[in-house]
């Protein structure tokens, strides 16, 4: 058991230490921070400041505009209104640029007319129409209060269809976002196969370098596969965790509050939801760690790791695209075998945990069968692990191995 | 006591790797295991220092039956290895705690080693970044480190400069004197000759020759003659109908059945009033009896 916590151990502090696992941690914070930046650039580009200058010399609203600063500030206009100068005063303005843009009012028998004043009409250049809806609706109110209506019942007379709530009628409880769902499969699937192909490539490291004659000399070969899968399983645990918090600090620190939180609701998952990941997330990862462990004991040289590993791939490709096409169709019969077959579990049931899909029965189902896979997997592997890591020469064929 | 290997044996698939092969160690010493390569060296040793399961026979080890979590060995395989990009200390530390070392015991034992064999001024560096033979050595800490009671050494020599080779002799001596069992295993017949009591030569895994080396010498007769002259003594040589082994300028080699011959040949030489700066009656070395018993030339 000791030497178990010692492989762990010196496990976790070689891959920690390496300079590709630290330039690519970087990378993932660099485009996370860059990422969680970019609606603010968005946002900063189309809704800049600008000024605007509305033109009410006629006094057509009688200092009810005063506030529409304050009104409108999330619009990204700078209003100032103008009780006072001429027409040509503030053509001059603009012309002088002094001032980037006018509105003027002016009001008729047919109601409010409005002439928008800008310099030149360039590719970028609106009408402000969020400005002359505020303005239309003040417009509206100040003729209502005239006609005697109470100002408490304005807001019932101006309320638009937004308040749409969506009720699903179906007796299953299907997740409000799919697409969100799909992409924490896909997440989930390459979490495991990267952190499990680490496993392949450490082992492989071990036996070309022949470091491997003097560790199997010092301890059991069972210790060092179980060491280097759980190792390398921490650390993907610890850079998966590490992942979401630099992204739960971004969020925080560069989006706006609503945004974040509605985000946060999207991403809500439930205590049992975020469990049953956890425990694919582990399972996925063993199954597929032990499969590489495997793979990366039968080979000699560095250049063969590839070509190897290439069944291990196919299997987690196949897995994937079985749980994955399925999802278009949840409630298909070839989604429920996908939930049970272990190579495609991991990235499949969670999804139908999420959806609602899968029943406790089939959930313990799933998890038992991937659990026992694992048992039988784990065996196999350190058996030929154990034969093929002191094989250099010629390929043996996994029968053999297996024989002696 | 010590170490006892009986009728052991080994195949993997059809093919036999070790076949029945007996020895023993009794005492602290070096034990010259020979043989050319595939002869069943490496399978021995894996399955004395318990890698790989035995199919027949006993390996014992103080009286008690060889397995890899009872037993305190040492190895260097033939083929070097250690972490190319992993700091000295940090390797070292993990194979000395792989061994039951406590941290500070591990420190003390590779601070002692890393002095010992001159390399203690890389303790900090990579590996990558050290020449092949200080790789060497650091690879022999990583099977000294454990201070174990028995070492199989594969090769030790390989690759070193000759100071280098001198300071790892004398590390194996001490290791020796302090009463460890060291296996060695090496195609340098010179230095098998240097540290071996006893030895074992495998062919096709099996046993050809086995025993004590100086008594295996002894059943040899002197069989070769080697000859230094001021002049060209080659003709007189071949009236005596003697083979010339080697010849460099005036430096030969003669092939003798018996002492008489070189007698005889001296004293044709004193006759013809032949300077002689050298003549030394040779048995065969280790490496001739090697290339006898395993056939190959």
């Amino acid at each position: 058991m000791k030497s178990l916590f010692t492989v762990i151990g010196f496990t976790i502090k070689d891959m920690v230490k390496r300079k590709s696992f630290i330039i690519s941690n970087l990378i993932i914070f660099l485009i996370i921070i860059v990422g969680f930046n970019v609606p603010n650039w968005i946002s900063g580009e189309s809704f800049k400041t600008e000024k605007l200058t509305i033109l009410d010399n006629e006094n057509i609203f009688e200092g009810k505009l005063d506030n529409l600063n304050e009104e409108l500030s999330n619009l990204g206009y700078e209003i100032e209104v103008d009780k006072t100068s001429t027409i040509e005063e503030i053509q001059n303005k603009i012309k002088n640029e002094e001032i980037p843009s006018a509105l003027m009012l002016t009001q008729n028998e047919n109601g409010l007319s409005y002439e928008y004043l800008v310099d030149g009409m360039g590719l970028t250049t609106t009408v402000p129409t969020d400005v002359i809806s505020a303005i239309q609706l003040t417009y509206q109110n100040i003729q209502l209060a005239k006609l005697g209506i109470p100002e408490e019942n304005l807001p019932k007379i101006n309320s638009e269809a937004n308040n749409i709530k969506v009720t699903s009628l179906s007796s299953e409880e299907q997740g409000s976002n799919i697409f969100i769902m799909m992409l924490l499969s896909i997440v989930l699937f390459y979490a495991i196969y990267f952190y499990a192909y680490q496993v392949s490539t450490a082992i492989t490291i071990e036996k070309t370098s022949r470091i491997i004659e003097t560790l199997v000399t010092s301890t059991s070969p069972r210790i060092i596969v179980l060491g280097k899968t759980i190792g390398i399983g921490i650390v993907g645990i610890m850079q998966t965790l590490l992942t979401i918090l630099v992204a739960v600090i971004c969020a925080k620190a560069f989006l706006a509050p609503e945004m974040v939180s509605s985000i946060f609701e999207m991403m809500k998952l439930s205590p049992e939801v975020i469990v049953v990941i956890a425990i694919y997330y582990l399972l996925g990862y063993s199954l597929y760690a032990l499969l590489y462990a495997l793979t990366g004991s039968t080979v000699s040289k560095p250049e063969e790791v590839q070509s190897a590993n290439g069944p291990v791939a196919i299997l987690a490709v196949i897995g994937f695209y079985l749980s994955y096409f399925t999802m278009m169709n949840p409630s298909s019969n070839l989604n429920e075998i996908a939930a049970l077959v272990p190579i495609s579990s991991p990235f499949c049931m969670p999804f139908r945990v999420m959806m609602g899909l899968s029943s406790m029965n089939e959930l313990v189902m799933s998890i038992m069968i991937l659990i026992i896979t694992i048992i039988l997997v784990a065996k196999i592997s350190i058996k030929i692990y154990s034969s093929a890591i002191l094989n250099y020469g010629e390929k043996i064929s996994i029968k053999k191995l297996l024989k002696q | 006591m010590g170490l006892k290997v009986q009728n052991v044996s080994k195949t993997f698939g059809e093919k036999i790797a070790v076949d029945n092969i007996s020895f023993e160690m009794d005492k602290p010493g070096v034990f010259g295991l020979l043989g050319t390569n595939g002869a069943g060296k490496s399978t021995t040793i894996r399955m004395i220092l318990g890698i790989i399961k035995k199919d027949k026979g006993n390996i014992t080890w103080n009286g008690k039956e060889v397995e890899r979590k009872y037993v305190n060995f040492g190895y260097l395989p033939e083929e070097r290895g250690i972490y190319p990009k992993i700091k000295i200390y940090d390797q070292l530390m993990y194979l000395a705690k792989l061994k039951g070392m406590k941290k500070k015991e591990a420190e003390e034992s590779m601070n002692f080693w890393l002095k010992r064999l001159e390399v203690e001024e890389y303790k900090n560096m990579t590996a990558e970044k050290l020449s092949k033979g200080n790789q060497q050595k650091i690879q022999f800490i990583t099977s000294v480190i454990h201070n174990p009671e028995l070492l199989v050494i594969d090769e030790p020599f390989s690759g070193l400069d000759p100071i280098n080779t001198e300071l790892l002799k004398s590390a194996i001596l001490e290791l020796v004197q302090k009463g460890t069992y060291i296996i060695m295993s090496s195609h340098q017949m010179a230095s098998i000759e240097e540290f071996c009591t006893d030895i074992l030569i495998l062919n096709k895994g099996k046993t050809v020759l086995q025993g004590n080396l100086k008594d295996i010498k002894d059943t040899y007769k002197a069989n070769k003659l080697e000859l230094i002259t001021k002049v060209n003594v080659e003709k007189q040589i071949n009236e005596l109908g003697l083979t010339i082994l080697r010849q460099l300028d005036k430096h030969y080699e003669v092939q003798i059945n018996d002492e008489n011959q070189a007698q005889a040949l001296l004293k044709k030489l004193v006759v013809e009033n032949i300077e002689v700066e050298k003549m030394e009656i040779k048995k065969p070395s280790l490496n001739d009896i090697f290339i006898e018993k395993v056939g190959e030339k």
